[in-house]
């Protein structure tokens, strides 16, 4: 100190300020440690977040296609006008209803309620104001900017299924991907495409079973953002690679000439399916009643959709239920050419003397069961043709219980098919676990319950999918091939980082073969033919030079002598042709209207016109001529069906 | 020495104006502004500040009278809803309350810088305090808290080392720090403390839980930009900076340490505080040989001034103290607070010059 001043320690007191000044820069200098050294690294993670955003870029979903080209699903970009939560803050939602439905051609009412629904939804829920907008829309939407700043358009690509419900079932529908299912292996542990919270995917049908081929990889944009979200630069763009394209083995025109069959059907209930008995290739499967796919790809988000989506789910007609792999039928007389094939092969009769007495019923312990009709002792083709049941009584009773199983067994009939749709069923087969899960209080297994496990009623419950294999094995001599929609997933080139796929087919392995002898094979091949073609119970699908073999059936629902109205027994036909030498084979099902040559075989009759005329045009005109005729032709012999219960 | 270090820090501060605005004019602004700041610098080095402090008064009251004049609408300009800055044709604006530290460390050296014998009477205190309330009362009204809040330092320096009684600065400290917690609680529920104040202190004690996005924002930013900057800086990865985003606010002002943080890192940070510590010290060196009480005054509440600055603004940036508007001394980008702080080192160096003078 120049200036002489020792009182009250001036020197101490400079020297605690420049040590609290040290100090202080001390404790901003450990800070800085802490911030910098110790956890710079999550910081400059945290920097990186909120700078860096990557914009997904959704890939397209393959498109479906029939086996000729005909596009059956694709996915086409809407848009929506929606409202936006942020910019209504303080404003008057009911000033809006009048100049919006105005704007926009919506119910005002419309309007109203969806502004009502809203104040109840959580606050990050959209408001739609309209969906599907056309181009005016959007226009007028660009040109009131200013007005309705919260007006927003949201581009949506949706899937389009057919309308009417068309192939419904089999195409099935997309849908976002639930939390549940993000858990489940089967998408968690797919690392190609890995799927996200959000995604769209195949829920049902075609859609859920080749999701991953029909799902492309998504592309994305990584930008830098600035702290209002602005888009500063880009610093990656990752093309999206398309899904690939599905070929199916459908035929729309078949497809559509079945399900007009049902439609028009009494009931507006029931199954056909089409297939290639040489190769399973699934023609057309039609299950009515059906339901719009569009509902659940387009309008579940909104509350009306959800509203239709959990009608369709309560209705006791079951719309959603593909019939063809989930319906379990009493086969009726469709199993008797099964057991035939089976009663040949396993010795129960032989080519020479397959006579076995019908006498119009047949007698166990005290209990008469009859036959619709007396047919005396005829052989294995008469009683194909006039579907005798007694015959099948007592070629039941001596193939045995063991021997239906062991027939059940060779066709697969316990097994499911191995269709390539989600939630097949299987069939219910007679066996004695079955009988004494099906009637606890009388479990035992009894002569009297082969006998009705041998014509295809009480322990016998099919799909008709899985009775249409197995009919079609008997056409084409003893192959069973695994019926299947997918002929082709189309190749896609390389994209970016995403390496090329290439062209996928149904994995169809070898069929199973069941040692059908060929004289064997004729024979019942020829009751089929006669059932058809020679006053038998199936004349109602006859074509002039086409020959088709079948079999009607009626399923009983209820006990005899109640079957009236809601309860009357199911129709059945299955059938192939040329009988001798297959290239299509089918099964209908109508639900409760009665005996199967009235109203399957019609039906059936109409897809195979529309068949020919695509792949015999020359017998198509013929056969038209008989399809006029055909009414007359069925009232001569409506008459057989009214005498008993069971074709 | 001190002009070097003066110099140093003030073109380091240059770079990182660049650095946090490239494309605004600040940078070019603040190289005129140490040139100016240099040559007035110099003017003061050389000029007897025994006869500066003999003219205090003058100073005193012209500076007080700019106060008043800033606070007439149309005179003073208004931004983010204080009226701080006069605009002066072809110069741009300067704010007065910048330049007020000055007079008012003289003001105080003069009345304080008589030989003493004895501690001080109460009287002296109340005079010291009225000396420091006129401006502070007029920077309350523009309303301007955080500049008022940097006079504070300046008498408690001046009282301190004029021998206070250290009972008093116990007391005084005890009671400070004892308050805090209760002003807290009473604040918070009279509705004194405003929730967007409540929410800024909030972010300080919990940053993660805080509202980030709200009031909690700068903090947030501040504390993510300087973490990021990691040990060396992110100057040369190339990355986008948290300011060129305007995810910082304020990049070139309160928060250029924040962008020093970002782009030079730990060890930038470091030596920029090891610059400020030798030149806090080379000042209180200074202080020591000052041929009286008088100049001694002068630095050492020149010294507790910088320090205090560099403190909040520092404590600021790295998520320690609530956002508070104060420069950083020789780095923030502003003409009037680079000419004052410059002007005060020359304080510094007139009195250390006049040693040998004398």
């Amino acid at each position: 100190m120049k200036f002489e001043d020792e009182t009250q320690n001036l020197k101490a007191r400079m020297v605690i300020i420049h040590g609290l000044v040290i100090a202080i820069l001390a404790v901003l200098g450990v800070r800085l440690y802490y911030l910098q050294v110790v956890n710079g690294d999550y910081y400059a993670e945290r920097a990186e977040n909120q700078r860096i955003r990557r914009l997904r870029i959704p890939a397209p979903r393959g498109a479906i296609f029939d086996r000729n080209g005909k596009l059956l699903v694709d996915s086409r970009s809407t848009y929506n006008i929606i409202l936006s939560r942020e910019d209504m803050k303080g404003r008057d939602w009911n000033a809006l209803v009048e100049p919006l439905a105005e704007g926009l051609g919506v119910s005002p009412d419309i309007l109203r309620e969806h502004f009502d629904e809203a104040s109840r939804q959580p606050a990050f829920e959209e408001v739609t104001v309209k969906e599907g907008a056309g181009a005016a829309d959007l226009a007028w939407v660009d040109a009131h900017t200013l007005e309705y700043p919260m007006l927003l358009v949201r581009e949506q690509p949706q899937r389009r299924y057919p309308d009417n419900g068309v192939l419904a079932h089999v195409l099935g529908y997309v849908g976002e991907i639930s939390p549940e299912q993000l858990k489940q292996p089967k998408y968690k542990d797919y690392t190609e495409n890995p799927y996200h919270p959000g995604d769209i995917i195949g829920q049902e049908g075609l859609e859920a079973t080749y999701d991953r081929y029909l799902r492309g990889q998504d592309g994305y944009r990584e930008v830098e953002v600035d702290s209002r979200g602005r888009i500063q630069r880009e610093l990656a763009d990752v093309p999206p690679q398309p899904g690939q394209d599905l070929v199916t083995t459908i035929d729309l025109d078949i497809q559509l000439a079945a399900e007009e069959q049902l439609k028009n059907s009494p009931t507006k209930r029931g199954v056909i399916v089409v297939m290639n008995p040489q190769n399973g290739e699934i023609l057309a499967m039609a299950s009515y009643p059906t339901f719009d796919p569009n509902l659940f790809s387009q309008r579940i988000s909104t509350p009306e959709g959800r509203k239709e989506a959990n009608a369709l789910l309560r209705d006791p007609l079951t719309p959603l239920f593909n019939r063809a792999i989930r319906g379990r039928y009493p086969p009726g007389s469709t199993w008797k050419p099964l057991m035939a094939t089976a009663g040949l092969q396993q010795g129960a009769i032989t080519l020479k003397n397959s006579h076995l007495v019908c006498g119009g019923g047949i007698t166990i312990g005290n209990k008469f069961t009859r036959c619709m009709g007396s047919h005396g002792a005829p052989d294995l083709r008469t009683a194909i043709r006039v579907s005798c049941d007694a015959y099948f009584y007592r070629l039941g009773l001596k193939m045995g219980l063991d021997g239906i199983e062991k027939m059940v067994d060779e066709f697969d009939l316990n097994k499911k098919t191995g269709v390539d749709l989600p939630h097949e069923l299987v069939s219910w087969t007679p066996s004695r676990e079955f009988k004494a899960r099906f009637n606890p209080r009388d479990p035992e297994w009894r002569d009297i319950d082969t006998v009705y496990a041998s014509f295809g009623q009480v322990y016998d419950f099919v799909t008709p999918l899985a009775s249409l294999r197995a009919h079609s094995a008997i056409a084409n001599g003893g192959r069973l091939y695994v019926p299947h929609l997918l002929l082709e997933a189309r190749p896609v080139a390389e994209v970016g980082p995403f390496p090329a796929r290439p062209r996928r087919v149904f994995d169809q392995t070898e069929p199973k073969i069941i040692n059908i002898p060929e004289d064997q094979h004729h024979l019942v091949v020829d009751g089929m033919w006669a059932v058809v073609n020679e006053a038998g119970t199936g004349t109602a699908a006859r074509i002039n030079g086409f020959d088709i073999a079948g079999k009607t059936g009626t399923a009983q629902v209820v006990g005899l002598g109640k079957d009236t109205g809601k309860n009357k027994d199911h129709s059945w036909f299955v059938s192939y042709a040329p009988a001798f030498n297959p290239e299509i084979s089918m099964i209908a099902l109508i639900e409760n209207v009665g005996f199967g040559g009235k109203f399957a075989a019609p039906a059936v009759h109409n897809v195979y016109e529309a068949y020919l005329a695509k792949a015999h045009p020359e017998l198509a005109d013929h056969s038209a001529e008989t399809a006029k005729n055909n009414p007359a032709a069925q009232g001569s012999r409506s008459n057989p069906s009214a005498n008993g219960p069971a074709h | 020495m001190l002009t070097l270090l003066a110099v140093a820090i003030s073109s380091f501060g240059t770079w990182m104006i660049f650095n946090a605005q490239p494309d605004a004019p600040f940078w070019k602004k603040q190289i005129i502004g140490i040139a100016i700041s240099l040559a007035l610098m110099l003017a003061v080095s050389f000029t007897d500040y025994r006869k500066l402090v003999h003219i205090a008064p003058a100073f005193y009251i012209f500076g007080l009278a700019l106060l008043v004049v800033v606070l007439i609408p149309h005179v003073g300009l208004k931004i983010n809803g204080q009226r701080c800055w006069i605009g002066v044709p072809g110069l741009g604006q300067f704010q007065p309350s910048e330049f007020m530290k000055i007079p008012t460390v003289l003001m105080l050296a003069r009345y304080f810088g008589r030989p003493r014998s004895t501690a001080l009477t109460i009287k002296e205190i109340v005079v010291g305090c009225g000396i420091l309330a006129l401006p502070v009362g007029l920077i309350m009204l523009e309303p301007d808290a955080g500049q008022s809040l940097t006079y504070f330092p300046l008498l408690a320096v001046v009282l301190f080392l004029s021998s206070v009684r250290m009972w008093l600065v116990i007391a005084a400290l005890v009671l400070g720090t004892a308050s805090v917690p209760g002003m807290w609680y009473v604040g918070k529920h009279t509705g004194l403390i405003k929730p967007y104040q409540q929410e800024r202190i909030n972010v300080i004690l919990d940053p993660e839980n805080a509202d980030r996005r709200g009031f909690g924002y700068h903090t947030w930013q501040s504390i993510v930009t300087v973490g990021k900057g990691g040990i060396k800086g992110s100057a040369a990865k190339g990355d986008a900076s948290q300011s060129a985003l305007k995810f910082l606010p304020e990049p070139h002002t309160d928060f250029i340490f924040a962008v020093t943080a970002e782009n030079t890192g730990f060890v930038g940070c470091v030596l920029l505080l090891l610059a400020y510590a030798v030149l806090l010290t080379k000042l209180i060196h200074g202080a020591r040989r000052a041929p009286d009480r008088t100049g001694m005054l002068v630095i050492m509440a020149i010294v507790g001034g910088l320090a205090f600055q560099i403190f909040i603004n520092v404590g600021m940036a790295l998520g320690m103290l609530p956002v508070i508007g104060v420069p950083l001394p020789l780095m923030s980008a502003g003409i009037s607070a680079i000419l004052s702080t410059f002007v005060a080192i020359g304080f510094a160096v007139s009195i250390r010059l006049r040693r040998f003078v004398n």
